[in-house]
């Protein structure tokens, strides 16, 4: 247990040890570019780097709901983040219809829904202290449960206002324009985090709910905070999941659910909570997706995805448990 | 004024009574029984037992490996992913032709069910890993197991495995058997082997200490328990009840479906949950967790009489569970508001 303490800290060991985790992950995606290079042809091309950039922008942004429930700690995640956006998407999409003149009315009931969905997850679990995963689990349920219920025995009709479709689906140039939104949303949140009290706050929470509450602040209400944003930001990924695909769709968003939260873990934040790097986390979700791409190159399909998954998202888990492991 | 300071003592007591979880869950049981006799026909009859009971088995068996887990501190999020993995790999095995393979595909569905327990119980017990996000990990590596094996629900199985579900459905059964099956569905005697096992567990050691880590993990620890190997012990008991609802599945379908056990997940907690049993473990009988089950299947019976359509029964579900799960808990903190 003394062995951390004891050890002689040089600046640059310091710097390695705040970066460890990042080049950890920086690496694997190296290796499977490498890997994915040397077997399949075509796979390095400047497409197919771009295409998987693109489609990771998604599971980046779910993420992002998970890393903020996560950083308030209290063993929080938000496992309703995919059926949120599905609601949204198959709720709004009919609105749209195509225009761009009702966005704002989608963008509004986007907010309006996040906003109760979200506030519901985060009063059950700060304020009655009922596990996080159980609560969003069941909330996922009831959501899925509403879609089920709005269209059977009909076909979800509206498509995507054009904004939306060029925000999400388009390129300029090479490059997608999802990963503008991408980048303009990590240097907001970058902000927030790191310059403002909002993020010590939240971290303050996660990292020592005793001192946080000695200190003064509102532990149960910043958790249910968190879980709101949760909510928001997951409702308006339902918006922009609708622009890329086009249509909405059943079960559109549930896929999201366990790469968002396998993205925040290789990012390597402490699912124990007082932490996040949102930079981390968007190399987590590139990560997932070239290991996707692999995994679908080689032919292994819907299986061999959810048993890579798995298996990443363990073996993550056993490597930072044994970091901090102290008994 | 000694009079109504007795009743007003009954009073309290039966309040405090009421107010235990345990003492309050019986009482909604009986409730749901009585109002679901009420509504179907033919309750009482053996038919329509056999039936019940029927349906409500897997669901019991669930929650009771649920609750055990549960009780030692932890929680299985994979439950479902299990069970539907146990029937792909029954189902791969077999071959419906030959009697013999059955066998085979019992042992080795039992040694996976112990596998499965174990590697749970490796992430809560030895590396600590919070129980809730390392079983969320290995449903998708269930999962991804299942569909490689059965990318579609199918596959086959020995005439003999009927046996699990209703006698009377395999050709050469002895006529005796047969006759008993009638009265005494195969469902129940799961059902029987289960709370056997659980009794058996719960006069050695390990039932104790199950108890005991799941109260307060540091002072199990330091009074000389195993922690580790007791949340690794209750991980398996799990799998074990996982395998019976296995067995009972394929007995019933005759065949496997990797995305069948899914949603049976989060009713096994809601069981739990509404069994009186606390989700921050240590606290309440593993018996319970039937009680809820059974309480879950009556409302589900409930619905299912109110003619609500096929497409509300997600939400409907969905919305029963967080009630279930989120009264008790309103409860409690209410009285810690007082």
């Amino acid at each position: 247990m003394n062995t951390v303490m004891s050890r002689p800290k040089f600046l640059g060991s310091k710097v390695y040890e705040k970066y460890k985790k990042i080049l950890t992950v920086f690496l694997l995606i190296v290796l499977l570019f490498v890997f994915g290079a040397v077997t399949l042809p075509n796979f390095l091309s400047m497409e197919q780097v771009f295409m998987t950039i693109k489609l990771a922008s998604f599971t980046a942004l779910f993420a992002l709901c998970q890393m903020i429930v996560i950083a308030a700690g209290g063993s929080g995640l938000d496992l309703s983040v995919g059926y949120m956006a599905t609601i949204t998407a198959v709720l709004t999409a009919s609105i749209m219809d195509g225009g761009n003149e009702r966005l704002w009315l989608a963008v509004l009931i986007a907010l309006a829904l996040g906003v109760l969905v979200g506030l519901a997850n985060g009063v059950l679990t700060a304020y009655l202290k009922l596990p996080p995963l159980v609560v969003t689990l069941a909330m996922a349920d009831i959501l899925q449960g509403i879609v089920n219920a709005y269209v059977a025995g009909k076909a979800i009709t509206g498509r995507p206002s054009p904004f939306l479709v060029t925000i999400a689906a388009k390129f300029t140039g090479k490059f997608p324009n999802i990963l503008f939104v991408l980048i303009l949303v990590t240097f907001i949140v970058a902000t927030i985090l790191n310059k403002t009290k909002w993020g010590q706050i939240l971290f303050g929470v996660g990292a020592n709910e005793r001192t946080a509450y000695l200190s003064g602040i509102n532990v149960k209400k910043v958790r249910c905070i968190a879980f709101t944003i949760s909510g928001v930001l997951a409702s308006l990924m339902g918006l922009l999941l609708l622009g890329n695909m086009g249509i909405a769709f059943k079960d559109m968003g549930s896929n999201y659910v366990l790469p968002s939260i396998a993205a925040v873990v290789i990012g390597g934040v402490s699912l124990a909570g007082g932490e996040g790097n949102y930079f981390g986390v968007i190399l987590g979700a590139i990560f997932l997706q070239t290991l996707t791409n692999l995994l679908i190159a080689f032919g292994l399909g819907d299986a061999g995805k959810w048993l890579g998954f798995g298996i990443i998202l363990f073996a993550m888990l056993s490597a930072y448990a044994s970091n901090r492991r102290s008994r | 004024m000694n009079g109504v300071n007795k009743t007003g003592n009954v009073l309290h007591t039966i309040k405090g009574l009421i107010l235990k979880p345990e003492v309050s869950s019986f009482l909604i049981f009986i409730v749901m029984f009585i109002i679901t006799a009420t509504l179907q026909e033919n309750f009482f009859a053996i038919k329509s037992t056999v039936r019940n009971i029927n349906s409500f088995t897997p669901l019991i068996l669930l929650a009771m490996g649920q609750a055990v887990v549960i009780v030692s501190g932890g929680l299985d999020l994979s439950s479902g992913a299990a069970l539907s993995l146990f029937t792909c790999i029954l189902t791969t095995v077999m071959k419906k032709n030959d009697p013999i393979t059955g066998v085979y595909a019992l042992l080795i569905t039992f040694a996976v069910a112990i596998l499965v327990g174990a590697v749970n119980g490796i992430g809560i017990g030895y590396l600590r890993i919070p129980p809730v996000i390392v079983t969320f990990a290995t449903s998708y590596m269930w999962l991804g197991i299942a569909l490689f094996l059965r990318p579609t629900p199918g596959g086959e199985s020995v005439d003999w495995f009927r046996a699990f579900y209703k006698i009377d459905a395999v050709e050469n059964a002895p006529a005796f058997l047969k006759a008993m099956g009638n009265f005494v569905p195969p469902a129940l005697i799961l059902l029987i082997i289960g709370c056997v096992l659980w009794y058996i567990i719960s006069k050695t050691r390990t039932g104790r200490y199950i108890y005991a880590v799941g109260s307060n993990i540091e002072s199990a620890y330091v009074s000389g328990i195993n922690t580790a190997k007791t949340q690794m012990l209750a991980c398996i008991i799990n799998a074990v009840f996982i395998f019976l609802a296995a067995l009972f599945f394929v007995g019933q379908n005759q065949s496997g479906d990797a995305r069948m056990g899914g949603p049976l997940t989060l009713k096994s907690i809601a069981a739990v949950v509404v069994g009186g049993i606390s989700l921050s473990g240590g606290r309440g009988s593993i018996y319970f967790a039937l009680i809820g089950a059974l309480i879950l299947s009556f409302v589900n019976k409930i619905i299912f009489f109110a003619n609500i359509p096929n497409a509300y029964q997600t939400l409907v579900s969905g919305i029963i569970i967080i009630v279930a799960i989120a009264g008790p808990a309103y409860v409690m903190f209410s009285k810690e508001q007082r």
